[in-house]
């Protein structure tokens, strides 16, 4: 065995070493920590932290899970989160102000993002760009389906995808990589870790930059712009006495973007400069009370600020300039308790202060701010090794918002053992968006006026005093405050391993949504346009099948094939469109003008959303050659992206996305330098088929190649 | 009550003018179907294409607020010509034409007016019914509203209760009327067709085709707006009878 692969086996120990040192109640019923002998169990069962908030085995979770490893990252050439996400089953990417996570159907909005448990801030219209994180350095990825706002509160409505960066180990390590790749997009990654028994320190930096690309070169300026993007992480670990361990993290991101635009009537040409900057600070005290009880508190505090300028190219006057900039800080505490083996009980308090500001946000008047203080209890009984139930209960009272009560429930059966059965009901919620709090904001060419719950009477008094308010429709003093967006979800599925190299998963969803916050009309204003708010109106649901294989055969001593097939089938409905398609009353009008009488059956869901949709992730891995293989895409069906027949969905070809299949290979070679030296070298292919949507799928480039060279101490 | 015996005729009629013409058919393979009655001539569709609806001229260069006239296009059907567009400013002029029954039906925005109720002095009214134009072939004896009288508006839905809507005898709004709005896209709502009484008490059927110059296929929401394209249907007898040539299309 090379010595690349005996170091990631020696890592993986260590790592589940650390988590037994943690996670101090392990029972055998809660799955011990496998011993490492074989790559294989310790692959398939390995520990997870995001479904429970506390350490278990990935078999022990009773809610849909799946784990990424940074080996899997690394050998399919991923540098991006969006390039990991977009192949695992049941997820899909959709382009909407930046590369959004869809989980379940719902859009980006409704997922939560993670890093080590803290939640990643900074969303354009609800998406959260998958895309502006690095891999680089992340020891895994744990994703959730299904909510778990039960624990995290508000956007862990659809799901959860937590970012996991292992504490430093013991002993030196570094690493150093660069890629280069089409487009001149390149990605360099430092990492040095050192670490003894009590204390240890880890630094990650990572350069990526790209060129940009121009999909539509028959118009001025590129689909995607040139960018340079530089991430900085610091991870420490001190155990300050036997019982307490001090943990920090740190993370930094610069990002630069150049672009130029020409703009659509006077054909006037403009410099695009755009500037990101993100930090956050996760600072952590673990205290062992007794061989039963455990406390966390948890400080965290994190920051995302943009800016952009338009500026003409010949005249150098600038024609648009936003910025945006918010802050979020939290304080928590979780008590970890266990009684007798067969009863865990998680109970966690903590306050959340959030403030933003920016050209759309406060301008006039103070930033707005507001408190979140939250309470969350757990509680498992592991009532037999056949069966386990999970509740969970989280109260959120918000400054800005109805308080709410968010529970879930779950429960697995384990009949025998290479079968397991799991189900879950359970709530989640999402918070209005600031928009939908906070915005005051009045189009200067339509002339209307758009204001969140918030400064809504403010504004229209303001409004009103200037003479602008022809007519309020209603009493706007009397509006209640907004309510959070939220859904009841069920979700039924198994696992069933009938042989050791085949794995077989399901899992069948249901999430029934409503509350969701729509604009409408408040008052009409002297101008004759109208003045709009924000309020809980619509319904939708999602519903579907998710299904993966795991194919694992052993195929020589030194030869392993690790291949898995994931297919999604969905159903993402909103609830007025389906009543209407029932009555008979919608109809679309071919491009000859003829009107037809539409059904239930030609609605292909809401835009954005595949009916269906596969994945494939394989890898041949030859450990005698320390060569590795890997082939990865995916596949979505078509999808709706706008209506031009006036009925609201999808319907006429010109409506729809087509279908279409990424695949991309990537072959890793490692070979040893001299002792205690590795070269790793890649060379990848994404996008072999080259498909390309320049306006609808603006982050898809075409075909792509690169070479990588990684020089591990 | 004599409008509603005078619906349950004409049903009658037809069906039987057209049982009796499917028998003819079947035994005998080339009857002349006037054999019975006299057939009315099938009507034909009419276009009017690109009608302004008062337009944005410009952009304020201080608010860079769009500009228009806030003023509607008055529009004949029987003539199938502009009465009085929305560009023309001079109030003497409005206010003659406005005043007169020659104009049917107007249009400002996304907003259609009928000359009647208080709109007009005429006697129109409409209706939107949920089927297709062409399958419209008899206006129905009732449900038309005068402009001012509709109080069947979708009221807005508000955690403060529900507020009226617009008592327009075709609901202003998206979704409410005869368009859907979204994503910059003013789109009329396919299988809606609007059914009026002219401002002289004739029966007609309408549909809108697009709100933008030149009537763009697929809608182009970057086209100039506020221009109508759209067919109708005029029965200029008195009777209902909105049968035209592309029925069975």
């Amino acid at each position: 065995m090379c010595d690349r692969h005996r170091r990631i086996q020696i890592r993986l120990h260590l790592i589940w070493r650390i988590f037994t040192v943690l996670f101090f109640f392990a029972t055998p019923s809660l799955g011990q920590p496998v011993p490492s002998d074989s790559a294989r169990t310790v692959q398939m069962n390995p520990m997870v932290v995001t479904a429970t908030r506390s350490e278990k085995t990935l078999e022990d979770v009773s809610v849909p899970i799946n784990i990424v490893t940074a080996d899997v990252i690394e050998r399919e050439g991923a540098l991006r989160l969006g390039d990991v996400l977009a192949n695992q089953t049941g997820l899909a990417l959709f382009d909407d102000h930046g590369s959004g996570l869809q989980i379940q159907g719902f859009a980006s909005d409704y997922t939560l993002i993670l890093l080590n448990g803290e939640p990643i801030i900074g969303r354009t219209a609800g998406t959260l760009d998958v895309n502006r994180i690095t891999v680089r350095g992340l020891s895994r990825l744990e994703i959730v389906r299904g909510p778990s706002s039960s624990l995290y509160g508000s956007e862990a409505l659809a799901g959860v995808v937590n970012m996991i960066i292992a504490p430093p180990l013991e002993g030196i390590k570094g690493s150093a990589s660069f890629r280069l790749g089409s487009y001149q997009t390149s990605d360099m990654t430092f990492e040095m870790e050192g670490g003894l028994k009590n204390a240890g320190v880890r630094l990650v930096v990572n350069r990526y930059g790209s060129n940009g690309y121009d999909l539509t070169p028959e118009t001025y300026g590129p689909t995607t712009p040139s960018f340079a993007d530089w991430t900085g992480d610091l991870r420490g670990r001190i155990a300050l006495s036997d019982r307490i361990l001090f943990r920090l993290g740190a993370r930094g991101t610069v990002e630069n973007q150049e672009s130029v635009f020409a703009s659509l009537n006077t054909e006037d040409r403009y410099n695009d400069e755009g500037r990101r900057l993100e930090w956050s600070l996760h600072p952590e005290f673990e205290i062992r009370l007794s061989d039963r009880f455990r406390l966390n508190t948890t400080f965290y505090g994190t920051s995302y600020q943009t800016q952009t300028y338009h500026r003409h190219q010949e005249k150098g006057f600038t024609n648009y300039e936003d910025r945006f900039d918010q802050t979020y800080t939290k304080a928590e505490v979780q008590l970890d308790m266990l009684w007798g083996g067969e009863n865990v009980t998680n109970v966690g308090v903590g306050g959340v202060g959030e403030r933003i500001g920016g050209s759309r946000y406060g301008a006039i008047g103070p930033n707005p701010e507001s408190t979140l203080t939250y309470f969350f209890a757990q509680h498992e009984w592991l009532a037999s090794s056949l069966i386990h139930f999970n509740a969970s209960l989280r109260f959120d009272n918000h400054s800005d918002y109805t308080a709410r009560l968010t529970p879930k429930f779950s429960v697995l059966l384990r009949p025998v053992s290479r079968l397991r059965l799991r189900a879950s009901i359970g709530s989640g919620f999402k918070a209005p968006a600031f928009r939908q709090l906070y915005l005051s904001f009045t189009n200067p060419a339509g002339g209307y006026s758009v204001f969140g719950s918030v400064p809504m009477n403010e504004g229209i008094r303001r409004l009103e005093a200037e003479g602008q308010i022809k007519q309020t429709l209603f009493d706007v003093s009397r509006l209640e405050s907004l309510s959070a967006e939220s859904s009841v979800a069920f979700n039924l599925g198994g696992f069933v391993e009938p042989f050791s190299w085949l794995a077989l998963q399901a899992n069948v969803f249901h999430n029934n949504v409503q509350d969701l916050i729509e604009t409408q009309p408040v008052a009409q204003k002297t101008n004759g346009s109208f003045v709009y708010g924000y309020f809980n109106l619509d319904r939708i649901y999602t519903r579907g099948i998710e299904l993966e294989a795991r194919i694992k055969p052993q195929l020589e001593p030194s030869k392993l094939l690790d291949i898995t097939l994931g297919y999604q089938f969905l159903q993402a409905r909103d609830r007025k469109i389906v009543a209407a398609l029932k009555g008979g009353t919608l109809y679309g009008r071919r491009s000859s003008g003829q009107d037809y009488q539409l059904d239930l059956g030609d609605y292909t869901g809401m835009f954005g959303r595949s009916p269906h949709s596969a994945s494939v992730r394989a890898a041949y891995i030859h450990t005698g050659l320390d060569l590795t293989l890997s082939v990865q895409g995916r596949w979505r069906s078509r999808y709706g992206y706008r209506d031009i027949d006036g009925n609201q969905l999808a319907n006429r070809t010109d409506e729809f996305v087509p279908s279409y299949a990424v695949l991309g290979a990537a072959v890793t070679k490692t070979f040893s330098v001299i002792q205690g030296f590795d070269a790793v070298v890649q060379i990848g292919l994404d996008n072999a088929f080259d498909h390309t949507y320049p306006t609808l799928v603006p982050s898809l480039p075409g075909r792509r190649g690169y070479v990588s060279l990684q020089l591990d101490l | 009550m004599n409008q509603f015996l005078s619906t349950k005729k004409v049903p009658a009629l037809l069906l039987k003018t057209s049982f009796s013409a499917v028998i003819c058919m079947i035994i005998f393979a080339a009857c002349d179907s006037t054999s019975t009655e006299p057939e009315p001539i099938p009507l034909e569709t009419q276009t009017a294409s690109d009608v302004p609806a008062d337009p944005v001229s410009g952009r304020d260069q201080t608010t860079g607020r769009a500009i228009s006239n806030n003023l509607f296009t008055l529009f004949d059907l029987d003539e199938n010509k502009i009465i009085l567009s929305s560009s023309v400013t001079d109030p003497t002029q409005r206010r003659s034409d406005s005043t007169a029954t020659v104009w049917d039906i107007g249009f400002r925005g996304t907003t259609i007016i009928f000359n009647g109720g208080e709109s007009g002095p005429g006697e129109a009214q409409a209706q939107i019914l949920t089927q297709p134009f062409h399958e419209v072939t008899e206006a129905p004896g009732d449900g038309y509203i005068a402009d001012g009288k509709n109080t069947t508006c979708p009221p807005i839905q508000t955690p403060a209760g529900p507020v009226p809507g617009s008592t327009l005898a075709i609901c202003t709004g998206s979704g409410n009327g005869w368009y859907n709005y979204d994503s910059d896209l003013i789109s009329p709502i396919p299988g809606r067709t609007i059914v009026m009484k002219t401002a002289t008490g004739d029966y007609a059927s309408l549909r809108i085709l697009s709100y933008y110059q030149g009537n763009p296929n697929p809608p182009d929401s970057n086209a100039p707006s506020r221009y109508y394209t759209f067919e109708y249907i005029l029965q200029a007898d008195g009777s209902k009878d909105l049968r035209n040539t592309t029925d069975g299309s």
